[in-house]
């Protein structure tokens, strides 16, 4: 029976408790939840890899991304090219390294563009409410009723492609979702109780949301960053994967990707995509497994 | 009949093993319900009483396990120890809402907001008898009508969020009397509820123990119901029974210094407003650094260095027990 | 109820109204004559300038933008959403076309991640903290981490490639016409789509239920002696319901979204790749049709949910 396992269980922790051994627990409860995590802890070393090697790819490769060296086409992986190369000879490996920056740069670029402006016109026009706050609902409303994908696209192919208009229509079609979950805490903090002393003591608008509500909606905010950080990852991938994206001439792990489309690449040259496949995927893992975490974390609700 | 033991604790211990470690919620106690009586639980927030109650019912959470003890259902057909059945064996499933009914505190969140009243009432029967829909729903719309709810008929078709805070306690009732069970325990029936509600609930529950000679636990923080419902009383603090006794025994000759302090911080109704009303000293301790022996001690006027050790509980007469090693000295105050 | 879906009706109005009219903006500020997706090219290229101009005046092009707006509106309330510029084919014809199969290929997607996540989802809940649990949970996570597209690529890969089981890509070969007959070709696209939706829908089913399973009205059901499986099911999960439906609504762009990519993926000949197609060859009319039609299914699918939700919700229905 599984209870015989639980039983054993109590018998140690009461075993323990009656000799004194349990000693309440001190420090952050949050941080200590994060530390026991053990999903978010594998996500914070697998992220840390993936960042760090991205950052320092020039110590990690001798070769260059983008150097075409006719020589040495449609290699498979070996001690000189770890991940094989390319129809036109490039590294892979060196291209995944170094298209790691620009993705990661766009990823967490953008969810962090995104949160700063939505969460700096969440909590300003949640807690005054009025005119100011109705129009921006709106606004984020009309953003919000296009399937991502398609609003990205549609600005794409308004605004032409390039890294910085792609960083910007993430943004633009990112905010939304930030902006709502800001308004949202603050429509409910703002009735606290220490948030009306705050403002019967005379304390200026932009300072009770900004310094005092919303390091109390921080932990929300932080999990929703960590979601819009993995979703524009997978949105750059498919993006660039089609060839919408960054323009091909950059290496991101979209673009990397985008050889796949070849039925032949897909069958005889695995090395091309799918290393990079895996990488994007382990990378969203981590920064999805980090999301959870912090939610745990920082959810009162839950016990542990 | 009346006053025959219908349920006997004996030396319950029921302890919680959430966060890795161990809370001794309920430390070993022992008391009897019996028929046609009301045993009155009363203590401060935190000392065990809903989990006592939650034991009887076999209710607990997955995290929590009974230590030692039993818990004597007396049945027609023969004792039954509860302690010993599978928590969501037949047997025990059985017992709950035929045999023995409970009322929680809340009656907000009690229902489930998305089926009828009267398909959560009849509920109970369908697994407890074996009436047809028709007479199933006959029998709901009767037992709403004896609750004192208006128009049973249409208020059984009717969602719980339809029905006040009152009235979805009138419903819980029916609910938990359906099957005539045997013994009621009631958490605190009415704290989410206002005064005048309040009196209808436990005239009702009065009714109740009065026709059908039902055992009543009842669960209160709220000494005026005890004076005026109770027929016994026992007082808990941090997993313990201090004092245990009739009605009498222990608002007019309480012995345990908890209790007195604990009469002594409430206001009395008939007492007049001149009442000296004191806050009991201190607070109560956190679960998992327990003091050694008497609970109570390290808020204690009287308490000694012989404290350190567990007082036995005494019997002062047959009804009245205590667990205190001075309560003799201190009566001799008065 | 029909008040209820009436009130709704009217919040979505303006806002396709709204969303229109940008649309609008969009296709005149966008490059491209605008006679030009209204009418024939072929009738187009052989018109004088004078009878262009007399054309532009006939189409109403001199108004002011409001009007032109309105005969837009109402140009496309009678089935006529212009032209698109490649080859002149109106869009109305596209859409008729291409509908068939995205809506074929959504439906099984959201019919597969509703009835495996639900299930998945409760599976886990009920078993919260056993290895089975767990194994779910890190599944669920792979499953919103791996790119959609990615997956597909891996999954033609074996199936199609090496297996052979299953066909690379498309919808219809020439003389097969039957449901059954297309089966092999919508099986790998609809699963792949449905994969960050399914992982989606268990994760959210299993914290409603784990939620629903604490609440208080668990306990009283559990206090009446019923037995295990009706408090689970006809208390817990249909309880949990409310939210998972409500969750479903919300990622349904996401799966319109998704099926653009899968589509391109899987050649499966459906809006989402004639979308693509259109952002590629910069035919804006059609790129800003496609966008308000998936805006418009958008908004009809929460509408939908909405009364999905009212419907199974009794406190939603009357409040
Ligand atoms: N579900 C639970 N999980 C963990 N610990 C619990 C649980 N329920 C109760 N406890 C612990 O058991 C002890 C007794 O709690 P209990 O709920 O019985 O108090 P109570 O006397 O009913 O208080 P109140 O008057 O506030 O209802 C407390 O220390 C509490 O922390
Ligand atoms: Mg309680």
């Amino acid at each position: 029976m599984a209870n015989s396992a639980l039983n054993r269980k109590f018998d140690r922790i009461r075993a323990l408790e009656e000799a004194g051994e349990l000693k309440p627990l001190t420090g952050s409860r949050a941080l200590r939840k994060m530390m026991n995590n053990r999903l978010a802890m594998v996500g914070v070393v697998i992220f840390l890899i993936i960042l760090l090697s991205a950052i320092f790819a020039p110590l990690l490769t001798a070769h260059s991304p983008t150097k075409i060296d006719l020589r040495s086409m449609l290699q498979s992986p070996s001690g000189e090219h770890w991940f094989g190369t390319d129809k036109t000879g490039r590294d892979v490996f060196a291209r995944v390294l170094y298209g790691g920056r620009v993705s990661i740069l766009v990823g967490l670029g953008s969810a962090l563009l995104a949160a700063l402006i939505g969460v700096g016109v969440g909590c300003y026009t949640g807690y005054k409410g009025g005119i100011l706050d109705v129009i921006a609902l709106r606004v984020s409303e009309i953003f919000m009723s296009f399937p991502q994908i398609i609003l990205v696209l549609l600005l794409v192919s308004i605004a032409g492609q390039s890294l910085a208009n792609l960083i910007v229509i993430f943004v633009l079609t990112g905010w939304g979702g930030m902006y709502r979950l800001a308004r949202a805490r603050m429509l409910s903090l703002r009735e606290e109780e220490y948030v009306q002393a705050l403002r019967s003591f005379g304390i200026s608008t932009p300072m009770i949301c900004y310094k005092h509500i919303l390091p109390n909606a921080l932990g929300p905010i932080m999990v929703n960053i960590t979601l819009t950080t993995a979703m524009f990852i997978l949105a750059e991938a498919g993006l660039s994967f089609l060839g919408l994206g960054v323009p091909l001439n950059i290496p991101t792990w979209g673009n990397i990707l985008n050889v796949a489309k070849d039925l032949r690449v897909l069958q005889n040259n695995w090395w091309m995509w799918l290393p990079v496949g895996m990488v994007i995927s382990l990378f969203v893992l981590s920064v999805n497994f980090i999301g959870d975490g912090l939610r745990d974390s920082t959810d009162p609700s839950q016990q542990g | 009949m009346t006053g025959e033991v219908a349920l006997s604790v004996k030396n319950l211990k029921t302890f919680f093993y959430t966060n890795n470690r161990c809370n001794k919620a309920v430390n070993g106690v022992s008391f009897d319900i019996k028929k046609g009586r009301t045993l009155c639980v009363v203590g401060e927030s935190g000392c065990g009483k809903s989990v006592t109650a939650s034991t009887i019912m076999q209710l607990l959470p997955s995290l929590s396990r009974i230590e030692e003890g039993s818990i004597t259902y007396h049945a027609e057909a023969g004792d039954i120890r509860i302690d010993q059945l599978d928590r969501d064996g037949k047997e025990m499933r059985r017992i709950r809402g035929s045999e023995i009914a409970m009322i929680f505190q809340d009656p907000m969140t009690a229902l489930n907001p998305v089926y009828t009243i009267g398909f959560q009432i009849g509920e109970s029967l369908k697994y407890h008898t074996d009436l047809s829909a028709k007479a199933r729903h006959a029998k709901v719309v009767d037992l709403l009508a004896n609750m004192g709810i208006p128009e049973p008929e249409r208020r059984a078709k009717e969602y719980p969020h339809k029905y006040s805070g009152g009235m979805r306690q009138r419903a819980l009732i029916a609910m938990a009397m359906s099957c005539n069970p045997k013994i009621l325990i009631a958490d605190e029936p009415t704290t989410a509820l206002d005064v005048t509600i309040q009196a209808q609930i436990f005239r009702l529950m009065d009714e109740l123990k009065e026709q059908h000679g039902t055992a009543i636990m009842l669960i209160t923080h709220d000494m005026g119901v005890v004076a005026e419902l109770a027929d016994e009383v026992i007082v808990m603090y941090m997993g313990n029974i201090v004092e245990a006794g009739t009605v009498d025994d222990i608002l007019r000759r309480p012995k345990h210094p908890y209790t007195r302090a604990l009469l002594d911080s409430i206001p009395v109704l008939g007492r007049g407003r001149n009442q000296d009303i004191k806050s009991i000293r201190g607070a109560t301790p956190d679960p998992y650094q327990r003091p050694k022996g008497c609970q109570f001690s390290p808020r204690c006027d009287f308490a000694t260095e012989t404290c350190s050790a567990m007082p036995d509980e005494e019997y002062i007469t047959e009804t009245h027990r205590v667990s205190c090693h001075h309560y003799k000295d201190i009566s001799q105050h008065d | 109820m029909l008040t209820f879906i009436i009130r709704r009706l009217l919040i979505v109005i303006p806002m396709l109204l709204v969303i229109s009219f940008l649309v609008y903006l969009g296709l005149e500020l966008t490059p491209g004559d605008a006679v030009s997706h209204m009418i024939d090219p072929e009738a187009a290229s052989q018109m004088s300038p004078a009878q262009f101009e007399a054309l532009r005046e006939a189409l109403g092009l001199n108004k002011s933008f409001l009007e032109r707006y309105a005969t837009w509106v109402y140009n496309m309330l009678h089935g006529d959403f212009g032209r698109s510029l490649s080859g002149g084919v109106p869009i109305s014809e596209i859409f008729l076309d291409r509908l068939p199969a995205t809506l074929e290929l959504s439906f099984l997607a959201l019919l597969f991640s509703t009835v495996i996540g639900c299930s998945l989802g409760t599976i886990s809940a009920l078993k919260r903290g056993t290895a089975t649990d767990s194994s779910l949970t890190v599944i669920g996570m792979l499953g919103v981490s791996i790119p959609e597209f990615f997956f597909g690529l891996v999954s033609i890969l074996i199936f199609a490639l090496h297996l052979r089981w299953l066909p690379v890509g498309g919808r219809l070969m020439p003389g097969y016409e039957t449901f059954l007959d297309r089966a092999p070709h919508i099986i790998l696209p609809a699963l792949v789509l449905s994969l960050m939706m399914t992982a989606g829908v268990m994760r959210y089913s299993r914290a409603a239920m784990l939620d629903s399973l604490s609440r208080e009205f668990i306990r009283t059901a559990r206090s009446k002696g019923l037995p295990e499986w009706r408090i689970n099911f006809v208390h817990g999960f249909r309880v949990a319901l409310t939210p998972v439906v409500v969750l479903i609504g919300f990622r349904l762009p996401t799966l319109i979204g998704g099926s653009v990519i899968i589509e391109e993926v899987f050649q499966w000949p459906g809006i989402g790749s004639e979308f693509i197609g259109a952002v590629r060859g910069a035919d804006y009319p059609l790129v800003m049709m496609i966008a308000l039609f998936s805006v418009f299914a958008v908004l009809m699918a929460s509408l939908i949910v909405d009364v999905l939700t009212a419907i199974i919700d009794p406190r939603v229905r009357l409040s």
